[in-house]
Order: C-alpha cells, then structure tokens, then sequence
C-alpha cells in the first residue's frame, strides 16, 4: 500500500503513553498502540501474563488510557468473559472488551480458556501479539517457536525441533465469526482488521506477529521489516477466516525466499543451507494447503 | 415462605435472592444441583443473571473474578479437585479484594477418587485471602449465602461458604425462604469502590515493588480483622429481619462444661445430640460450633475455652504431618492464655473422605477425652487400625 | 529505641490493591538511548544532476497536494523558461531519478512542460520591485543571457540585454527546429522574461564599437554562445552541396522551405544538431541518412531525440566518417566514407574513433549537412579577458580575469546543452549580485557548497533564503536508493509523452512531441518518490513503539527525546530517507 494513503487509515487518537517499559524497536508495543486507535477509548484491556505486564507499567502506573485488568497467565478469555458478562448486566452493550495475549498465553497455557471462550462465541476480542517465545521471562521456547530456532530452552545445539503451531486454524475450527493474522508492518490492514473486529459481535481472534529484537536477535529497527518479510516470504500470511469456512487472503503475498529471512534472525544464526530448504518447503506446502482453504472453504 | 429443599438448592435460592448478576461455574459433583438450579432460574428469568458456562473451574473463578472487577455481583460454586485447581485465582481474587461468593461443597481430595465428605479441600485454601464460612444447616446455607454477599462487599473480600456434601448437599430440609423485598432491604445492588470504567479508565494488578505490595498485604489483613465486626453486624441486621443468627462462634450448653466439643459443619449437629444425652446423664459436657474459619475467631474462641479443663476438636480433615487443622488453630489460639486457664486439647481426626460420624463415635472421645490426663499425641486418628 | 531507628513504612497512602494513578510519562526511558534519529531532509538526485538546479522534488511534491501554482513558482524560482527546457532539454534528472532502480523514472521533463506551459497561459506576471541601484548589461539573449538577466531582475537590478540578431533567444531560435519548439512557446517564454523588468535590445552588436565596457554598466556578463561551426575535416568540403547543418537549420527556421523531395540529404556527426538537421530534412521531404563516427551509445544527441529521428524514418550509418566528397559537373553527388573502429577512450572519456583500412565506401547524397559542433568566436574577447582551450576562462560563478565582467554559456565553454546555458546564467547572476554587493570575498567554500543542491547547481532559493517550503534541518547529501525504503511505493508505468502519429506533409513542422495531458502529468508527480525530504506520510509516527513522535502545528514532526529508545525504527521504515540517526551525544 501506498506510503501516503496509510495515515489516512490510521486513527489520530492514542491510547498508549509513552514511557512505557517495553524494549527499543518492540513491535508488542506497536501493535497495542495501532490495535487501541482502532478500538478507541470504550475498551476494556484484559492482560495475562505476558510482556506487556511490564510495558504496561509497573504500580501505580499504567502506559494505557483505557482500563486495564493485570491477571493470571492462563486465564485471559475467561476474565474477559466475566468483564463482557458485568457490563451486559450494567447495561453496557458498547464497551469492546479485549484480551491482549502474548504467544504462551494464548498457544500454550491460555489456549484451554480461550477454545472454551471461543466455543462459547463470547463477545470479545482475543488478540495475540505474538514474539514467537517466552521473551519476558528471558526467551524460552514456546508452541509458537519455529523450527530451528534458538532459545534460551532450545539452544543451538539443539534447537526447537517442532513446526509453529497452527493458531489461526485451531481457533478457525471453533467456527467463531471472526479470526485473522495481521502484524505491524501493514498497519492499515491491521487497523482495518481491528475495526473489523470490532464491529462484529462474538468472539473475535487477532493473531498478531510481534517480532522482538532481543528475543529474535535482530536489530532494533529490523522490527517492521522482518515483519514484512514474514508476509511476503508466506511464512505469515495476512488472513481472515469468517466462521472458520471462508478464508481469504489480505494483502500481497509475492513469495520472496525464506532465507533472507531466516538469515536475518541470529535465532537461526546455526542452521546450513539444507535446514533453510527445509523450511522453504514446509512454507510452500502449508501455502498450498491455505490456497485450498481460501479456494474451495475450511 | 417454608420450602423442602436440598442443601444445594438452598444455595441457589441464596444466590437467586441476592440478585447475583454473574454466574460462571463448571460441574462438579456434589455441587452441581447448584448450577442446575440457576440455569432454571435463569433460564426461566427468575434471575436476571449472565451464566457464564466455563470450561474449567480455573475459568469459572478467572470469569468471576472479570466480572466483580467491572462492579458487578460475582457467583461460583465448586468442590474439592475444582476448588483445588481455583487455588491461583482464589489468590487472585483475595488480593485483588474482589467480592465474590463461592459456595463450596466439601468433599475428599483424590487419589483415590472419592465424592464425600471431607473438609481438606476448603481447609487447603485458608491462606488465599477468602472469608471461609460453615454452614449446619439448609436453613443456615440459604442464608449465609445472602449474607456473604452482605459481608464480601462491606470489606471487599472473597467469601467462601462451606457446606458437607451430601449431608447438606444433598439431604431435603424444611427451609423458609425470605420474600424478595426482604433480601432487597437487607442487600441493595453492589456500588464498587474501584471498577473496570472506560469513563474511568485504572490499571488494576500492575507490577507491585515490595515496599508498596506489603503495605497492601497489610491492608488485607486489617478487611480481614474488620470482616470479624463486619460478620456480627451483617448477621445482626439478619437477625433482625428475619430473627435468625447463627454466630461465628456458637456455644451450645458450655455452661460450666468439664469437656466442650469443638465442631464444624453438620457433625455439629451429630454432637449436639450427644451432648443432650450426656447433659440428660447429667454430666457436663457441651459444644461449640465454628462457623467462622477466617478470620478466625480467636476472642471469641479464647472467651468460651478458657478455664475449660478438656476440650476435644473434631476435625475431619487433616494436614498431613501435622494433625487437624482446626485443633491446630484452636492450640494457637490459646496460647496466650494464662497457663492455669489453659484448657487441655485434644485433636480428633475423623470422618475422612465420608466416614460416618455417628452418636457413638463422638460418646466415645468424649469418654476417652475424660479419661486422658494428656492427650497421647497431637493427632488422634478415631476409628484407624494400628 | 531511639526514634532514628524505628522502622518507619517507606509510602503512605498506598490503596489496597494496586490500581493505577498516574501514567508511564514519569519514566523518562529516552535515557535508554545510544543513537537518536533526526529528521534530516536529504536531496533527491534528480535536484543534483539538473544544471539549471532546479528543486524538482519541491515542485513534485506540492503539485501531489494538488498545489499548482505553489508547484509552477518553486519551479520559476530557478527556472526562467520551464516551457523550453520541458522540451528540450536532454533532462539528465531522469537518468538519475530512483525511481529507475523500482521501475521507471518518473517523465519529469514532461511535468515541467506541463508546469511552464501552465506559466505560458497564465497572466503576466508583475514585474518584481527594482531594489538595487546598479545595472548590469547582458551580451547575447540564449538562454545563459537570458537566465543570467531573469536572476538578476528577480534580486532587484536593472538589466539590459544586448543581442545583435532580430530576435531574442540566441540559439534557441535557429538552432532547434520548431517542430520541437514551436516559435510561440519561444516567443511567450521570453516575454514573460521581458516581464519581470529585463530589457531586450535586439539588432545591437556588442563587440568593438560599442565595446560591452562602454554600456555604462556596473557590471557585465557576456553569454555570446558559440557561432563557428566547425569542419568536417574531408577533402572537398567547401563545395556546392555541402552545407553547415547550423546555417541550414536558420534558413529553415527562418522560414525558407527548400524543396528537398525524394532528395538524398546526408548529415554528419552525431549531436543534436545533427538529429534537428535530419528531422527537418524530411519534413521537407528528404531521404535523410545519418553519418556518425562512433555508435549509437556513443552519440551526445538526446536519446529520445535518436529514438523519435529513427522512428521518424531517418537511416543511420554509424562507424562511419567522410573522407571526401564527390561531385559530378560541379554538382554533389555522394561522399566516399571510411569504417571507423573504437580505440581507447579519449580525454571526453568516450571511445576514440579510429578508421580502418578495409572498410571504404561511398554513399549517394544530394546534400550534405555537417553538424560536428561550434566554436566560440573569441576574436575581440581574447583581449579582454583570459581565455583557455577555446573558451573564456571562467570562475565557479562567472567570474573572469577581470573585474566586473562575468562570462558563460557556450562561450564559456560550459556545456553545450540549453539547461547547463541556462544554470550557468544563473551562478554568474549570483556572482554578480556578490560583487555589486561587495560579498564577493566573504563566499566561503563551505558556504558556496550549501548554496548547491546536494553538489549540483546553485539554488537561488538557498541564496534568498525564502523557501517556501518547509524544510526538516536541511543535510546538503544527495540521498541513494539504497538509503530509502521502496517498500512503500507501488509499481506505476511512466506516462510517456504522445506524438503526432506521423509527419504529414501539411503539418510537417508541427510540434512532434505533444507532451503530457495535465491529468497524466499530475499522475506523473504521484510517481515521485520524493526522495530524501520528508512528506509527512507519517509512518515515523505511525510506528514509534515509544509514541515519541508528535505532529508539529507548523508541519513536519518532532521527536520528544524523553521517551525517544532510538530504537531506529522511524529512520529504517521513512521511505524516503529523510530520517539520520546520529549517535548519542556526539
């Protein structure tokens, strides 16, 4: 998309202050920021453990001008379920409540109430910003890791020995009206996406890829560009699934190799050449299969 | 309007007439006639409730907790292996001063699998922060489950009330139930003192550094100090309107007692029947009942043991490698009284996972209590094989 | 215990759970920073490699906010003919546009055209206030005398042009064609210079009498041009039949329409000139054939001028020199020609043409015109001033061996083309105004280089020092390709010029390139990239994770370097490299 047209699509009001405590070039903190413009000030954030539990600013501070409950790691869907169902009762049908979940919270130790959210089509609006690892408690591997990437608890010798797992497609098979990915470096698609969301009534899935400098091991300003390159290589396609049978694609997907990618990252600093084919193929396979989805329903 | 009701049912008619906005909860037996209860209710739109039909206990609190955060009055009720795995967010609510009710039905924790009685699984949560209540009675659920309301949102605490499975869970009494208007007067619709408000937009359970998080640790253990008035006034207001009290302490025929019995739950009522027995024999023997488990009542618990020569605790529960846990508290309890003043206490541990406790199984302790010049050890198992 | 070592509570007031009062702007994170960005306006190449120096991206970028007017003025303030060189001018800006590393370089000689012609129909304009008390006479009207006259109008001196011929514009008028310059736009455009206050004096030669240090002015610039065509250098060249392309070129424009049907008409050499030469040629109804000594990447003529000769029909021959001509009964009738190979390159750092000894032959011609270029008459200027390899010796701002008189254009030596006679203007008037200024001496190096756009020519704009545009701190580099993000530009195809479909008999000389519609010429600016200065896209603040970047009510952008982290984010993704990170503290 034209440079100029996105401002047009970006909203001027923020509802993230600066000061916040996330790292330089921290694409969660981007992603809040655009994800709030879009929502606007009736919202009600909801935040398991995560990152931004520290970038939200220890007490008695808060980075977010709209309110913000802190909770456990696992239970993100369900206290929002609880805050939707409480401004029902108060006769508060506008407010969108929103859960913003890191990877862990939402592939690993939330998914349980987050599926029992999504089967229950509670009217949230679940976004993972996702960096691809436990990066607040120092980088450990999480079911949102690539293969072949370094952490802290994969370490090169060894590293994660698992493909990402299929967020998008577990919360599309729940048939909830609305799930997509999106990520910082189309900020009008994820505004768009957002708004989108917000409009709908049900549960409502945003995965968001965060990419994170020091967890990744990439340079701060590589943010918004290794995101890019994560949806041009297809390695994460921008998407959106309406009741888990209509997928599409958003955006432009040229198919650039993954290796300028991979090669980016010193997460992957170890892996030779052969390993790097082996995710180019797994990323063309899993193409052709959403191609299917988006050509003939899921 | 006197009714014929389960223990269970007794809980839902509570949470009926306290005009409960949110309810989330996930089955678990012996409570689930509790949640059964209210979905006819709210199906029926007799309560204007949210069900929130979780997938977990874990949730079912995580689901409470959202709501009575956004101000609004907040329901769960759950047993032993749920109650367990609510163990985090009980921590949650008690520290994020939240003031839900919980009914808990008290049942035995597996291996093996067992769906009696026992009270390990309320007892394992003393320390998360939560009122803990305990209940006799049908009657006495119906309305403690409206008081706790009462009380949870005087001092913004969690309240917990307990009742046995089966024996009240499950087991029909004669129940009056107050008329709608009565539960109005006594309890007016929730008005928070923090909540979840875009018009008012606060962060709540931020990252707290040590200086501030004791001071707040602090602060709860003052609601809880005050929960003590707060329970006396809230059943005092009851008792007024609907002359009904049951106390956090009850002292049934301690008057001049050589032995009172300490009990919880329904063996209270097994023992108030053996001690008409024995006061019939003459003999002095009496009862106190602990309804309260915390805060716990120490003054008044001070003020009815001491000067007692024997006092046997009943407690079905046990913290392993240490003995009953009511006996426990009760042993700390009177410490601090003078040496001559203090009674000698004898820790029972009985009923476990369900075990009958029959008239005969407490004539029994109170003999062998009487007979005793010490107690043998600090946990005396009743009914174990050596 | 003394009362000092109680243990006191270390806060008051705390609430009992931990809900927030104040928000994060108490922490100060920019102190995490090592490097911190700047906006730091860079200049787009196109602006360097222009030899009048004209700010193109400027004048691209206001006409995308659909600003015209503001778009045609930026462009005047350097430009004296924008409709002229929109036509003409070989616009070496498009050769180095970045734009040509994503697609194609945007067709900005046609956007200009769109601009000047916009000037052309406009109403006069109102001559600007004569400030200065001195006067300064021009010798010759081209576009080095007439760019050198509008400048020195503009700050506010009388001037007065002489030119010996009948008509103003110097070689514009005979020596382009007018079916690449119609003698309407040529005449419109010099009025309008006429009308910021230059006088014109045609049919006055300046020379020996009246001596050009006998006009009574303050100062003096001599843009005479170039006159003397050269020789081909083959036996047999002053003879009937063989013509000067130059002199061939002002009998056409001056109206003569020699009958040249089914005529052979040879034209040496390979420039401009040559390509006018075979172009009119056949709209006079010649087979024109091109002779060129080197090939055709070698040839200085304006490429599209080679491209629209060969699509127009004129045969090339390249490799290829006459040696000697052949007539018949004092009539020619063909020219005997060697193959010529390419040697080492020479010192105008092109490949030496070198003859071969087999490849001789010979082709018919009825008429040959030679083109191989001008020399400077210096007959009466060599006493005067000093002068080398040909041409006048000259400073960087016009400045000759002798005081009050400045020099350029061709008779400078400068080079040969419309735009580097019209920059070459422009730097003698800035050189003027310093001298009658008496600021000659204190034009440091340094200051002269921030005068220049990036390296390229003066801006009289940065002289004024009114731009009327806004401007981030201003870095004078020239900013590459590789320091932008092309991410955020979509593919758009170049809009390409319309031309007469064919050259008809009726219409032989009319205008054969008819330019940009306005709407394409619009569309055309959209495809700028603006490089290197900031056009509030507002990506930098789109991304800043630290929301550390705020709009300026007086436009453009600040960063609060309180809680700046310079992650750097704003400087990778600014796809127009108009951001710099520096480092902390230096």
């Amino acid at each position: 998309m034209s440079q100029l047209v996105i401002k047009d699509q970006i909203p001027d009001e923020q509802y993230l202050t600066s000061g916040h405590l996330a790292c330089p070039g921290c694409a969660g903190a981007m992603a809040m920021n655009l994800v709030l413009k879009a929502l606007g000030p009736e919202t009600v954030v909801v935040l398991p453990a995560c990152c931004w539990s520290i970038i939200a600013g220890p007490w008695p501070q808060s980075s977010l001008k709209v309110p913000l409950y802190h909770t456990a790691f696992e239970t993100g869907a369900a206290v929002a379920s609880g805050v939707k169902a409480a401004l029902e009762q108060r006769g508060d049908h506008d407010t969108t409540v929103m859960v913003w979940a890191g990877d862990g919270g939402t592939f690993d130790i939330g998914l349980q109430a987050l599926s029992g959210a999504a089967e229950r089509n509670e009217d949230i609006l679940y976004c993972c910003y996702d960096n691809e690892a436990y990066m607040n408690t120092g980088v450990q591997r999480s079911s949102s890791t690539p293969w072949g990437a370094w952490t802290t608890t994969t370490p090169a010798a060894h590293p994660e020995t698992h493909v990402k797992k299929d967020i998008l497609s577990i919360l599309a098979a729940h048939r909830i009206p609305y799930a997509a990915t999106a990520t910082v470096a189309f900020p009008a698609d994820l505004v768009t996406k957002v708004e989108k969301a917000k409009a709908i009534r049900g549960m409502r899935f945003i995965h968001i890829l965060a990419p994170c400098p020091p967890g990744w091991k990439t340079a701060d300003e590589a943010t918004v560009e290794l995101a890019r390159m994560a949806v041009r290589t297809r390695i994460f396609p921008l998407m959106e699934v309406e009741h888990g049978d209509r997928w599409c694609f958003t955006g432009e997907h040229p198919g650039d190799p993954v290796e300028p990618y991979i090669r980016k990252q010193g997460r992957f600093r170890h892996l030779n050449d052969d390993q790097i084919a082996s995710i180019q193929d797994e990323v063309n396979a899993r193409w052709e299969v959403l191609n299917r989805r988006v050509a003939y329903g899921g | 309007m006197k009714k014929v009701i389960m223990g269970n049912h007794a809980v839902s008619w509570g949470v009926k007439l306290a005009r409960t906005e949110v309810i989330s909860a996930y089955p678990i037996t012996p409570q689930t006639q509790i949640v059964e209860e209210l979905s006819e209710m709210c199906a029926a739109r007799e309560l204007d409730a949210r069900f929130i039909k979780v997938e977990s206990e874990h949730s079912a609190m995580a689901a409470c907790i959202g709501a009575s955060a956004t101000g609004a009055r907040a329901f769960t009720a759950t047993s032993s292996q749920g109650l367990a795995l609510m163990h985090e967010l009980l921590h949650w609510a008690g520290g994020g001063r939240h003031p839900i009710v919980l009914a808990n039905i008290n049942r035995a924790l597996g291996p093996g699998w067992n769906i009696w009685t026992d009270q390990n699984d309320s007892l394992s949560q003393r320390d998360t922060g939560w009122i803990q209540l305990y209940c006799e009675t049908n009657q006495e659920v119906l309305d403690t489950t409206i008081q706790a309301f009462k009380l949870a949102e005087a001092v913004d605490l969690p309240v917990m009330i307990v009742l046995d499975a089966f024996f009240l869970s499950h087991t029909s009494e004669p129940v009056d139930i107050p008329t709608q208007e009565e539960v109005d007067a006594f309890l007016p619709r929730r008005e928070a003192r923090y909540k979840l408000d875009p018009a008012e937009p606060h962060a709540f359970g931020a990252l707290v550094r040590p200086d501030a998080y004791m001071e707040m640790r602090w602060q709860q253990q003052e609601a809880m100090e005050a929960g003590r008035q707060a329970f006396d006034r809230v059943e005092a207001e009851w008792s007024e309107l609907l002359g009904r009290a049951y106390g956090a302490v009850e002292a049934y025929r301690a008057d001049d007692a050589e032995l009172l019995l300490v009990t919880s739950g329904t063996i209270t009522s097994t023992a108030r029947h053996v001690v008409d027995e024995r006061r019939a024999n003459g003999e002095p023997v009496g009862l106190v009942k602990v309804k309260m488990f915390r805060p716990f009542p120490t003054e008044k618990l001070r003020e009815l043991l001491a000067g007692v020569p024997c006092v046997a605790v009943l407690d079905r529960n046990v913290s392993p490698g240490h003995g009953g846990i009511f006996a426990e508290e009760i042993r700390s309890a009177l410490y601090d009284v003078a040496l001559e003043a203090r009674p000698k206490i004898f820790g029972y541990v009985l009923g476990l996972g369900g075990r009958d406790v029959t008239p005969p199984v407490i004539s029994e302790i109170i003999d062998r209590s009487l007979a005793a010049r010490e107690p043998e050890r600090e946990d005396l198992w009743v009914g174990v094989n050596p | 215990m003394p009362d000092d070592q109680k243990v006191t509570p270390p806060l008051r007031g705390i609430p009992p759970i931990a809900v927030s009062q104040t928000s994060t702007l108490v922490n100060h994170t920019g102190s995490w920073k090592y490097i911190r960005p700047q906006y730091r306006d860079r200049v787009a190449p196109c602006n360097v490699a222009c030899p009048v120096g004209i700010d193109i991206e400027g004048y691209m970028n206001l006409l995308r906010e659909g600003r015209e007017e503001e778009a045609r003025d930026l462009l005047l303030r350097e430009n004296p003919m924008p409709a002229v060189t929109g036509r003409v001018c070989h616009h070496p800006c498009e050769d180095s546009c970045n734009r040509v590393q994503f697609d194609q370089p945007v067709a900005i000689h046609a956007v200009e055209r769109t601009l000047g012609d916009m000037e052309l129909d406009a109403p006069l304009p109102r001559p600007p206030g004569r400030t200065r008390q001195e006067t300064v006479g021009i010798v010759g009207s081209g576009p080095a005398g007439l760019s050198c006259a509008y400048h020195l109008a503009r700050l506010g001196y009388a001037v007065t042009v002489y030119e010996d011929g009948a008509e103003p514009g110097g070689m514009l008028r005979p020596g382009i064609p007018e079916y690449r310059l119609p003698r309407d736009v040529l005449d419109k455009q010099i009025a309008r210079i006429e009308a910021q206050g230059v006088e014109i004096r045609c049919g006055m030669r300046v020379g020996d009498d009246p001596g050009w240090d006998q006009l009574g002015h303050d100062a003096v610039f001599i843009a005479a041009g170039a006159h003397r065509s050269r020789d081909a250098g083959m036996e047999g060249e002053r003879v009937p039949g063989i013509e000067r392309g130059l002199e061939f070129l002002k009998r056409v424009n001056a109206g003569e329409r020699p009958d040249l049907l089914g005529k052979r008409v040879v034209v040496v050499g390979g420039g401009n000139t040559a390509m006018d030469c075979a172009r009119t040629a056949l709209r006079l109804g010649a087979e024109p054939l091109v002779l060129y000594r080197r090939g055709r990447a070698e040839m200085p003529a304006i490429p599209q001028e080679v491209e629209e000769a060969d699509h127009e029909g004129v045969a090339f021959v390249y490799l290829a020199a006459p040696t000697a001509s052949r007539s018949v009964n004092g009539r020619l009738v063909g020219l005997e020609c060697t193959r010529m190979e390419l040697g080492p390159p020479d010192e105008s750092g092109r490949r030496r043409p070198m003859p071969t000894e087999r490849g001789r032959f010979s082709v018919r011609a009825d008429l040959v015109l030679t083109a191989i270029g001008e020399a400077t008459d210096l007959d009466t200027l060599q006493s005067h001033v000093d002068s080398e390899a040909g041409g006048v010796r000259i400073g960087r701002l016009g400045t000759t061996s002798q005081a009050a008189v400045f020099a350029g254009g061709d008779v400078a030596n400068e080079p040969r083309t419309v735009a580097d006679a019209l920059g070459s203007g422009k730097r003698a008037a800035l050189g003027i105004d310093l001298y009658l200024r008496r600021m000659a001496g204190e034009l440091s190096d340094e200051s002269l280089a921030a005068l220049r756009l990036g390296g390229g020519n003066v801006s009289m704009t940065r002289w004024r020092q009114d731009d009327p545009v806004r401007r981030a701190t201003p870095a004078n580099e020239v900013v590459s390709g590789e320091q932008m993000n092309l991410n955020y530009f979509e593919h758009a195809a170049r809009h390409e010029d319309e031309h007469l479909d064919e050259v008809s008999a009726t219409h032989a000389f009319d205008e054969a390139n008819r330019g940009l519609s306005h709407d394409a010429a619009l569309a055309e600016a959209r495809r700028c990239l603006n490089c290197g200065v900031c056009n509030e896209c507002e990506l930098c603040l789109i991304f800043c994770p630290d929301l550390a970047i705020s709009r300026r009510t007086d436009g453009g952008f600040e960063i609060d370097m309180n809680y700046c982290k310079g992650c750097g984010v704003c400087a990778a993704e600014c796809p127009r490299g108009a951001i710099t990170m520096t480092q902390e503290g230096l």
